[in-house]
């Protein structure tokens, strides 16, 4: 910490001196895994590590936000920042430091947060994938942080006490959690897990590198302008992350913008225990392709005839492939072999490596922030269509044996309908496996439907499923705390339950937009009117509303057999005796009756500012009930809703997503879920499981050896046209 | 957004080793649920509608659409007229097949001689099948006579166009050969259903590709590559129970507390 106070903090920096000082980017951190590349200031800082903790623990509290603002975790990064931010922004040279550099977006780890780049070969991958949205959740949670708590002055800092951390800190970096996070969990994560947030390489290693190499334009060129002593000395530098296996195929390109005199260069990978001092190929635990000879060297001082020689303006690419275990090159573009066939990946983390012996020598690295010369993407489709190949011969009669491929999807599919509480879906499905295979027969079997002991349940969940569908939100809850008076009172569902309070809101702004749509043309009034009394309308103080369905569903049944409209009525009577009378539903807990009178009756004109006006109060009642709720989502997620009243088309408003009716879809789900549990049934259906099962193994392969797992998404893949 | 780990349940029965989902929480509060690889309600409410349209459930695609708010099929006569022709070589009649087929698009047939060949086979097949199961003794020769007639007139041209049609043909002729209790099974699968089957999955997929639609139904890629996947993580070596069950049938609950997921 020396240097605390002079160090240059600008960036790029091609000076060693302000590495020390420099906080690195979120790019270099996002897992640095090895504590060789962990700074100082890194260390100082309390150790949570944003990507490497959300990936390693999957655990995020919304507390976490709350925690970077306390003086502890964050005064010396915050002192750091405001430093730096200060400075930064003046000292602006480059583009990215304009753009990115100085982002104040307050980040106790990273100097400055490089846009996320996935590059195109890569697009599909789940591994990339994840990478951005851990980058994409962090830089929203700083800048939520950031809007939340406006820059202060920092406490003053002892440089003792930052110290008197830093081992701490600097053995866990990487498994440790704040603070906040380890009170709250009751369960600690196995600890077999495995971190998984192993990011992408995105520029040249400002530390892992041979002096006398400079690097240039944010990390993307590298120059030797040093001296070598003996011919077997060379310069060689690693990109700042290892290729990661889960990716399948890793490929990057690299343009010879210099030679220099007599010049050699050689490209390739190494892993970290080889020497930087000589090329790339000729050290143990290297491998290159080198532009003298055109040969290709696997950690031996004698190579094998490869490829073309290279020189300046040549694009010389490298790729592995971490399912065959090969590495192979291109040369401008022109695919040139496998050069080496003996990857292991479970072995060892290859970087990519340059290395070069005369002054001069400039060479550009391409990692996918731009396009390729060589056509990686065609690549990585054929490897992925020669996967789904693979996948296309699997056996699938161990699954669930004895069925065979088509039985086990109709038993699937019975089953998740059964589960869902999709009854009618789960009749007519059943009816027409029934009628198909009756087809093949002589004599056919009259269709029997299953008589099922969970269709009360079912049917319940079913109503309750279409209240929330028709915007209904109301009738949801009474029906939710007729059938199951206990469970959105119950402390896991208290989320759940808020939702659907702040649903009832969406829906009545939903009713005003139309409204306001509505009159401003007038030949669509009179739909829109006719669409709330038969969809929107909370009525519920009636029965009217429910024996209309009830007439619905019989007339539904009508066509198929007695038995169905007996269970029907049986199932009324049922509700009949067992359901409370509805003014003596219990009102104290949840305070679920506390706003109907202002609904709208059926049927008659609403002028819009009225429903405004209860939409308000309805506002102020939701603002009593959660608003003391210390969670930030709570209060991000109730202030966002107040402000769609702002808006005079709300529809057409920034947060007019929120009005999206597929919202409603979220909530029945989540509703639906909650009522399976709290009957002591699986909240995913054998068919989700079978999802989550083959995602969970996918991942288990590509993390431990790469390969074809790593290019297999289950849904984009299967779950997608 | 936080991430809740979700360890899988019946992997956990070994207790040696875990596999830990990273699953968002189930408190998405935006549209946090486009954010995650793992699949949703709505994207298995989509693999299931997928399933109904392509392979001909249109009373289940109906009902779907109506309970879920996913969008139903567009066109649900097009599923009907796929299950009539399912229908039909189900039954047997696979003149009307035919017929409904080259309603529906004349080209299909015409461009897939291979397909029309095994319809034409299988009405063979089925005109025998008539012959053989009419009451009373053994058939005699001359009962044969229509089938002989229709294999002269309609498949004995195609068969010198391509060996596979020649040796398709001489085997099911050979059917009236044999009497049914001494066929090998070789020839007896000619006559089993399955065949009907199989040729009805041919036909639907024709269709659909005609229409330019995916022929296959992204259920059965889906099923297969949990099995694929599975196979892949035992040749990893991966520690994992000698059998993962699905969670179809009630047993596989047992000894779970919930049986679900585990929530840490």
């Amino acid at each position: 910490m020396a240097h605390s106070s002079s160090g240059p903090p600008s960036y790029p920096q091609p000076s060693g001196l302000g590495q020390a000082l420099r906080r690195p980017s979120y790019a270099a951190v996002a897992a640095s895994v090895t504590p060789r590349l962990v700074t100082l200031e890194q260390s100082g800082s309390h150790g949570h590590h944003p990507a490497a903790s959300m990936q390693a623990r999957g655990e995020q509290q919304p507390q976490a936000v709350g925690m970077l603002a306390r003086p502890r975790a964050g005064s010396m990064n915050m002192s750091m920042s405001m430093d730096m931010d200060g400075q930064g922004g003046q000292t602006a040279t480059t583009a990215r430091r304009g753009v990115w550099g100085g982002d104040r977006l307050g980040c106790p780890q990273h100097e400055d947060h490089p846009p996320f780049f996935t590059p195109s070969y890569l697009r599909q991958s789940r591994h990339a994938q994840r990478l951005r949205r851990a980058y994409d959740e962090h830089v929203a949670e700083l800048q939520e942080h950031a809007r939340l708590n406006p820059p202060k002055p920092p406490p003053p800092l002892s440089a003792s006490s930052s110290n008197g951390n830093l081992h701490k800190m600097h053995a866990s970096h990487v498994h440790q959690r704040p603070v906040v996070q380890d009170v709250l969990e009751r369960h600690p994560p196995p600890s077999e897990e495995v971190d998984r947030s192993h990011p992408l390489p995105t520029r040249w290693s400002e530390e892992d590198k041979m002096s006398g190499l400079e690097i240039q334009s944010e990390g993307t060129e590298v120059r030797f302008g040093g001296t070598t002593k003996t011919p077997d000395e060379a310069a060689s530098i690693r990109a700042d992350h290892a290729m990661p296996k889960e990716c399948g195929i890793y490929y990057f390109e690299v343009t010879i913008l210099s030679r220099g005199k007599d010049g050699l260069v050689g490209i390739g990978f190494s892993t970290r225990k080889a020497a930087l001092n000589r090329l790339p190929g000729w050290e143990a635990e290297s491998w290159a392709y080198h532009g003298d000879d055109g040969f290709f060297f696997a950690c031996s001082a004698s190579g094998k005839a490869y490829g073309p020689r290279f020189s300046s303006n040549d694009v010389i690419g490298c790729g592995v492939n971490f399912r065959t275990n090969e590495a192979f090159f291109t040369r401008n573009g022109v695919y040139l072999g496998v050069a080496f066939n003996g990857i292991k990946s479970e072995k060892h983390q290859y970087y990519p490596s340059v290395g070069m012996k005369k002054p001069g020598e400039h060479l550009r690295i391409n990692l996918g922030r731009t396009p390729f010369v060589f056509d990686i993407d065609h690549m990585m489709e054929q490897e992925r269509q020669a996967i789904m190949a693979k996948i296309d011969k699997a056996d699938v009669s161990a699954l669930h044996p004895p069925d065979t491929e088509g039985t086990l999807i109709h038993k699937l599919i019975g089953q998740y309908l059964a589960h869902e509480g999709y009854v009618d879906t789960a009749k007519a499905f059943a009816k027409d496996v029934h009628e198909q295979q009756q087809s093949l027969f002589r004599d056919p079997q009259p269709f029997t439907p299953p008589d099922s002991e969970d269709d009360i349940h079912a049917i319940n969940r079913q109503k309750i499923r279409r209240s929330i569908l028709d915007g209904d939100i109301d009738r949801a809850l009474k029906y939710t705390s007729s059938y199951y008076p206990h469970v959105l009172e119950e402390e896991r569902n208290r989320d759940i339950y808020f939702r659907l309070k702040c649903r009832k809101f969406i829906e009545m702004m939903r009713r005003y937009t139309e409204l306001v749509t509505a009159t401003s043309s007038p030949a669509t009034v009179t739909k829109s009117i006719d669409s709330l009394g038969s969809n929107g309308h909370a009525n519920t103080g009636t029965r009217t509303a429910e024996d209309e369905d009830e007439e619905d569903d019989q007339e539904e049944d009508d066509g198929e057999e007695g038995q169905d409209t007996q269970m029907e009525l049986d199932n009324q009577l049922h509700r009949e005796t067992s359901r409370p009378p509805r003014d003596d539903i219990p009102t104290d807990d949840i305070d679920m009756d506390a706003s109907q009178e202002e609904l709208p009756p059926k049927a008659s004109f609403m002028k819009k500012d009225d429903l405004l006006t209860s939409a308000l109060h309805y506002g102020q009642e939701l603002q009593v009930e959660f608003g003391g709720d210390p969670r930030q989502q709570v209060k991000k997620e109730l202030r966002d809703l107040f402000a769609i009243i702002a808006y005079p088309n709300p529809a057409e408003s920034p947060i007019g997503a929120l009005l999206d009716q597929r919202g409603r879809g979220r909530i029945a789900e989540e509703v639906n879920g909650a009522i399976l549990v709290s009957l002591g049934k699986p909240s995913s259906a054998a068919l989700e499981r079978l999802c989550a099962q083959t995602e969970a193994m996918l991942d288990e392969v590509a993390a431990k050896g790469g390969g074809a797992a790593a290019l297999v998404s289950v849904r984009d893949d299967f779950l997608r046209p | 957004m936080g991430l809740r780990n979700v360890v899988l349940p019946h992997w956990k029965k070994g207790w040696k080793r875990y596999v830990v989902l990273k699953l968002p929480r189930k408190t998405n509060w935006q549209s946090t649920n486009t954010n995650t690889n793992l699949a949703n309600k709505s994207d298995i409410n989509w693999v299931i509608m997928d399933y109904l349209v392509s392979e001909g459930y249109p009373g289940a695609a109906e009902k779907f659409a109506q309970e879920t708010n996913v969008p139903g099929p567009v066109d649900n006569e097009s599923i009907r007229e796929r299950v009539r022709v399912r229908n039909a070589i189900h039954g047997g009649r696979l003149a009307e097949a035919i017929e409904l087929i080259n309603d529906i698009d004349p080209e299909i047939l015409d461009n897939n001689h291979l397909l029309h060949f095994h319809l034409l086979q299988l009405q063979l097949i089925e005109i025998i099948r008539t012959i053989l199961a009419k009451p009373g003794s053994n058939p005699v020769a001359t009962d044969f006579l229509p089938a002989i007639k229709f294999a002269t007139e309609q498949l004995s041209p195609r068969a010198p166009t391509d060996p596979k049609y020649q040796q398709a043909l001489e085997r099911t002729m050979a059917l009236m050969i044999f009497p049914p209790e001494k066929m090998t099974p070789e020839f007896k699968e000619l006559l089993d259903e399955k065949l009907r089957q199989k040729v009805a999955v041919d036909v639907n997929r024709a269709i659909l590709e005609s229409r330019g639609e995916r022929s296959e139904a992204k259920i059965r890629q889906l099923i297969k590559a949990r099995a694929w996947a599975e196979h892949e993580v035992r040749a990893a070596k991966v520690d994992l129970p000698a059998y993962v069950p699905l969670g179809l049938d009630a047993a596989d609950e047992v000894g779970g507390d919930d049986g679900d997921a585990m929530v840490s």
